[in-house]
This record gives C-alpha cells, sequence and structure tokens, in this order.
C-alpha cells in the first residue's frame, strides 16, 4: 500500500516536471511579443512611412512619443505642406492641429476607419482600443519559418464581447526574440483584409526590433504602406501633461 | 374617277378635307410647342453648366475624386481650341470641402473656375448680389413715399438677396410701368457692394445661402480642410470677396467660387483640372456631334471626352417622362381627331348609299368601287395633310423667332430655376413626319368602316334608301 502511494506520487511530481519543461502558452507569447514594443513605459520614435500606390508613392517623415498604451503625440516633419502638422492621443480619444489654418480638430469616430495621411494605417489602428492580450483567445497552431526565423504561429480569435474590428488573427512570432514577424488580419465573415510584416531586425536602445513594417492590404493589388523606424529610445522621461492640447500647439 | 368624284360634291369633299386639315395643324403645333420648350429648357441648363462637352479623366466620372484629375498642358488647350465650332475652352477643378467659421462647419462644393472664362458657361459675375434688403434698408425703405401694399410685402421679404433688378421687382410684385418709379429707392438703400475674384487671389465668391449659414461677410475669414491629391490634406484660409446668389437652392446652400489655380494649390494639384468643358458656336445637334467626333481624334486616354447627354442622365430622364406625359397629351388630341374624321368618312358613306348601291346594280364590281373609294380618301388625306403642314409652318417658324414669353408669377417660376421665361416653337424636324404619319394611319383606319359597308352591301337595300 505505502509502495503504491509513494510511486503514485513520485509518478505525480515527474508529470508536473514534464509540464514545467513544456512550450509556453499561446497567451504568453503574444503577451511577450507585445511587450517587445509596448511593455517599455515610454518611446521616443523617428519613423518614416512611405504611401505606395500603383500610381503613385509619398513618404511622410514623423517623430513620435508614447507613453504606455494610452497617450501619444506625433508631429509631421515632412513634406513641407504637412509639416508642423501634430496628432495627439489620450486613451480614446484623438486630436489634429493644423498650423496652416490654426484649426484644432477632434477627429470623430466616423474617421477612424480612415487611413492616417492616407495611408492604409488607420485612425483605429493608432487608438489601438482592443489590447491583443485580453481581447483575443490565443492558440498555437504549429511552427513555420520566416525569412529563416523559427516562428510560433498562432490563431487569435476575438472574444465575442470585445470590441475589436477583426474577427481573427494569424501570428507569426520569432521563438527566440518573440518579434512578430508576419500577422494577417480577418474580418468577421473570413475574408483576409490585411497582412503586416516585420523584417529588418536591429538592435536600437538595446533591444532587437523589426525596423521595418510593411502594410499590404489585401484586395488593393499594387499599394503597401512601409514604416520604417530610424530611431527610438526606450523609457525617455515622460509625463502624462506632456500629452496636450496646448503641447500640440507649441511641440517643435 | 376617284377624282372627280370629289369634286362632284365639292361640299362634303372640304368638309372631310377641313377635318384632316384641323387634325395635322393642331397636331404639329402642339408637338412643335412641346418640344420647342423641352429643347430650350434643356439647352439652357446645359450651358449654364456642364456645358455641351467635356474632357476630363476617364475615371474622373464614376469616381469624383481629387485624384481622378489630368494635366492641363499648353498642348491641350491648343488642341482643343484648334478644333472648328469651339468659342472656347473653360477650365475648372471641382471637388468637396469642410468650409468653418468660428464655431460652424458646413460641407460645400468648391467650384475652382477661370473668372473670365467662366462667363462662356455659368456667368457666375451676373449672379454677384446687387440688392439686399437688410434690416436697415426695410427700416427706411417703410419709411419712404412707396405704396403701402409695398411696404407690407418688404416686410415679408426680409433678408432677401437678389443679382438683378428683375428678379427685386418680380418678388415684391411690381408691374414693368412702375418698375423706373419704384426701383431708384433699392438702389439707393438697398444696393449691395460686391466684388468679383481673380486668379492668384486669396479670395473666395460664396453661395448667399451658405454666407448666411456660416455667419459671414464680405471680408471675413473662412477656412477650407479636406482631402487632397494623393492623399494629403487640403487645408487653407480665405478672404470673402463676395457673395453670389444662384437660383438653385440647393446649389446656394453649398457654393464656393474659387479661382482654379488657386484652388489647385489648395489641394495640392499644381496644374490639375477635374473638366475641360468647351463653348460652342453653333449648338444643334448634329455640330454638337460632329465637335465630338473631332475632339475624340484628338484625346487619347487617360482622358475622355464625355457628351451632355452622358453627364445630364438624370435632367434626360426627367424631360423623358415629361415628353411622355406630353405625348399622352397629343394622344388624346388624336383621340378626339380621329372622332372628327370617322364621323366624316361615316356621313360620307351613308349619303353615297344610293349612288354606291346604282354603281354596282349597272355592273361595277364592288372591288373596283372600294378602289374608286379608298383612291378618293387618299386625295381627301394628303390634301388635308398638306394644307395642315402649310398653313403649321409659318406659325412655326413665327413662334420660333418670336417665342411667347411669361410675365409674373409663371416667369418667376422658371427664372428661379435659371431658365429663361419662354417656350419657343420647335423648328420643323422629325416629327413633322411623325404626325403626318401618324394622321394617315387614321384615315385609313377611318376607312375600315365604309369598306365593310360596301363589302357587305345588298344592292337591293342600298336602292331603296
Amino acid at each position: 500500500m505505502r509502495t503504491l502511494l509513494v510511486s503514485l506520487f513520485i509518478a505525480s511530481l515527474a508529470s508536473s516536471a514534464s509540464l514545467f519543461s513544456q512550450d509556453l502558452s499561446a497567451r504568453e507569447i503574444v503577451t511577450r511579443a507585445d511587450n517587445k514594443f509596448n511593455g517599455e513605459k515610454s518611446s521616443i520614435m523617428v519613423m518614416s512611412m512611405t504611401i505606395i500606390r500603383p500610381a503613385w508613392e509619398r513618404t511622410v517623415e514623423f517623430k513620435a512619443w508614447s507613453l504606455g498604451h494610452d497617450y501619444s503625440l506625433t508631429l509631421i516633419s515632412s513634406p513641407a505642406r504637412d509639416a508642423g502638422q501634430t496628432f495627439l492621443k489620450r486613451k480614446s480619444e484623438m486630436w489634429s492641429w493644423n498650423p496652416v489654418i490654426s484649426r484644432l480638430i477632434k477627429l470623430p469616430p466616423s474617421m477612424m476607419t480612415q487611413g492616417w495621411m492616407g495611408s492604409d494605417y488607420t485612425n483605429d489602428d493608432i487608438l489601438k482600443e482592443s489590447s491583443v492580450v485580453d481581447d483575443y483567445v490565443h492558440v498555437i497552431e504549429g511552427e513555420e519559418n520566416i525569412n529563416g526565423r523559427p516562428c510560433y504561429r498562432i490563431k487569435m480569435t476575438a472574444r465575442e464581447n470585445a470590441s475589436v474590428v477583426w474577427g481573427h488573427q494569424l501570428r507569426w512570432i520569432d521563438k527566440n526574440e518573440f518579434l512578430v514577424l508576419k500577422a494577417e488580419f480577418f474580418d468577421e465573415d473570413g475574408n483576409l483584409v490585411r497582412t503586416e510584416t516585420g523584417s529588418d531586425i536591429k538592435m536600437m536602445d538595446g533591444r532587437n526590433i523589426q525596423s521595418k513594417m510593411e502594410i499590404i492590404p489585401a484586395d488593393q493589388p499594387g499599394s503597401r504602406t512601409v514604416v520604417i523606424i530610424r530611431d527610438i529610445k526606450f523609457n525617455a522621461p515622460l509625463e502624462e501633461a506632456f500629452f496636450s492640447q496646448q503641447n500640440m500647439k507649441n511641440i517643435r | 374617277m376617284a377624282w372627280r368624284n370629289l369634286w362632284r360634291s365639292r361640299r362634303r369633299t372640304l368638309i372631310t378635307v377641313a377635318s384632316v386639315f384641323f387634325a395635322v395643324f393642331f397636331a404639329l403645333l402642339m408637338r412643335s410647342l412641346q418640344l420647342g420648350a423641352y429643347d430650350h429648357m434643356f439647352r439652357n441648363a446645359i450651358e449654364s453648366y456642364t456645358g455641351y462637352i467635356q474632357i476630363q479623366n476617364e475615371d474622373f466620372w464614376d469616381d469624383k475624386i481629387v485624384d481622378n484629375t489630368f494635366a492641363f498642358t499648353g498642348d491641350l488647350e491648343k488642341r482643343v481650341s484648334a478644333c472648328n465650332n469651339i468659342l472656347a475652352t473653360v477650365p475648372r477643378f471641382e471637388s468637396f470641402a469642410l468650409a468653418n467659421s468660428g464655431n460652424l462647419t458646413k460641407g460645400v462644393l468648391v467650384m475652382g473656375i477661370d473668372p473670365e472664362k467662366e462667363k462662356y458657361l455659368s456667368n457666375v459675375k451676373n449672379r454677384l448680389v446687387r440688392f439686399r434688403l437688410s434690416d436697415s434698408a426695410i427700416a427706411v425703405l417703410s419709411r419712404s413715399g412707396m405704396p403701402v401694399d409695398l411696404k407690407k410685402r418688404l416686410v415679408l421679404l426680409r433678408g432677401n438677396s437678389y443679382s438683378s433688378p428683375a428678379s427685386l421687382l418680380s418678388d415684391l410684385g411690381v408691374s414693368d410701368n412702375d418698375s423706373s418709379v419704384i426701383l431708384p429707392f433699392f438702389r439707393k438703400y438697398a444696393s449691395f457692394s460686391n466684388a468679383y475674384i481673380s486668379n492668384g487671389e486669396k479670395g473666395v465668391l460664396a453661395g448667399d445661402r451658405l454666407a448666411k449659414f456660416l455667419g459671414i461677410g464680405r471680408g471675413d475669414t473662412i477656412v477650407l480642410l479636406g482631402q487632397g491629391y494623393h492623399g494629403t490634406t487640403a487645408s487653407g484660409k480665405y478672404v470673402v470677396k463676395g457673395i453670389v446668389k444662384l437660383p438653385s437652392p440647393d446649389l446656394d446652400n453649398k457654393i464656393l467660387y474659387l479661382p482654379y489655380d488657386v484652388c489647385q494649390d489648395l489641394f495640392n494639384a499644381p496644374g490639375m483640372l477635374t473638366s475641360l468643358a468647351v463653348s460652342v458656336r453653333k449648338n444643334d445637334d448634329d455640330d454638337i456631334r460632329r465637335l465630338m467626333n473631332d475632339l475624340s481624334s484628338e484625346i487619347a486616354p487617360p482622358l475622355k471626352v464625355m457628351g451632355w447627354r452622358e453627364m445630364n442622365k438624370l435632367m434626360i430622364n426627367q424631360m423623358d417622362a415629361d415628353n411622355k406625359s406630353g405625348g399622352v397629351m397629343v394622344l388624346i388630341l388624336y383621340l378626339v381627331i380621329a372622332f372628327g374624321i370617322f364621323g366624316t368618312v361615316l356621313m360620307m358613306t351613308s349619303e353615297r348609299k344610293r349612288e354606291f348601291g346604282i354603281l354596282v346594280a349597272i355592273g361595277m364590281r364592288k372591288t373596283r368601287l372600294a378602289a374608286i373609294f379608298v383612291t378618293e380618301m387618299c386625295y381627301i388625306g394628303l390634301l388635308g395633310i398638306i394644307a395642315g403642314i402649310i398653313s403649321a409652318l409659318p406659325v412655326i417658324y413665327y413662334g420660333h423667332a418670336h417665342p411667347l414669353r411669361f410675365h409674373g408669377q409663371m416667369a418667376k417660376m422658371y427664372e428661379d430655376y435659371g431658365l429663361e421665361a419662354v417656350m419657343p416653337f420647335l423648328l420643323p424636324g422629325g416629327y413633322l413626319i411623325w404626325q403626318s404619319v401618324v394622321v394617315a394611319v387614321i384615315v385609313f383606319i377611318a376607312l375600315i368602316y365604309p369598306l365593310r359597308k360596301i363589302s357587305r352591301m345588298v344592292v337591293v337595300n342600298a336602292l331603296k334608301s
């Protein structure tokens, strides 16, 4: 009798040990990837965004300050026509300041699906009201290589009560660095709407991150948006007071 | 024989001919008047807005966004102007933007025009407000020596703007005779000082209703915000230089005229246009069609030549619908006429029953008799139709050169839509043939009864009548 109990105990210990050596859960993988960018307290980024269309191409350069998920301030520096325009996000509201006409405009919900500055990156994406961790149910579907790097393929299905525009997403997350190397976005009917890819992995401010991101809409051949991070500083000392309408007009 | 028969009884023949004659005469006049009115109406509308022909980017008509503009080169202008029948080329840059003044914002139609050339199309300069019945103007005029009923009407028209003395006087109900007495009062106390826009200046003309909504007047600043070329933001500040009053209330509520080079700058589309309209010397259908062919051979993709029919589908549909109802009226006229002809033929048949009976009795075959009768009716029909046409023609030509002119309320209604208050006759064309054919058909149908009568005739009974 005693030997039976001891052996059962040892067996259960062994199985729990194997549990520990198992892979991370899908949710944890996604959380780690999300924390790569958004886990830091704050960041200051210098980026350039190129909008590519079948008939033309346009590049916008800007600097973005952000504090956590809730606050961000963006200042356009190029081209000359758009330079000086700023965008402020506070929680779930967004404003834009246009120095040419000296007008501060609050972006209404109806404008959320429009591309920011004419790109494929929508205002809604900027507001990122949905959290990739909390609003989805995550499942690991398998493993694939993207650009020679082994990745987890994770299917994220939107929860019933979450206010997300996507029905589900597929994410390919690098196993070593937890970088999102590819993501596919599907609407509620299961149609592919957008593909995002991350590449040019560089060391920036002590972290390995993808410095180039491409957003490719599924239904417009020849159209895409390429965002390149030129410089990034994490955990700069930024306060919530920095993200104000007054500062929108003054920032240079 | 048929011919001789006709003249045996002059009176009978003339009565029958007369019924056909009146049929043709009235049908022609009615149709001419109806078609003339439509023709005039749509020509007015077309000539004052889209023009007969426009050159556009081939994608523009289906998706009227700023990205679907085309480059307005000197070469293009030269090639278009060189075509026959072109009076002027009129460049336009039309788009949508939000207009803001103080706390009020409204979506507006931004019309970039060439301030001088636009006179060949919509003649914006004529629409500048000349009189405004402001509160102070009404106060002074109420104390003046004008008739009392006029002063009462004045109060009802508070705040209205007018771009011509005619529309002001018409609203007040002043007759043409009194206008020379009344008008000076208004010139003195209700005049509105106005100005026009010019190329290169950041000044705009606002529609009267739009200006009232935004609470702006001459000299105020208006801010425009919109979607520019290739995803840029269109934004700019402009001075209101003048106020216009457009007859269409819908347009008056949202129109903003800018010089087109300033407009190109606003939308970040230098050198681009949404459309190049043309003004023609001769505007009949054939000339327009020829011009369209000429232009099509000069213009290649990505440009496209758009004709007025394509651009005014809605108006054409509406007119077609109205035309059909006019057609119903003419049909009713025909019905009345048909009975007239039928009645006369009936009378003629019964009158000649004895005659027919005798002819058959002495040996004429019924078919021969029928043939003679048909020939007689043909002559009568022909005579009637020709007489009808000949008498209608002078009336038509006169009515075309000196159209019916409306007065009073009717005139005001037309003018409110920017149309000339006239109703001209349409010169002879396809419709002339059609009306004649229809009358001829009626005559033939009327023949059926007498022919049946002849074939069924029992000679003995006929002789007895």
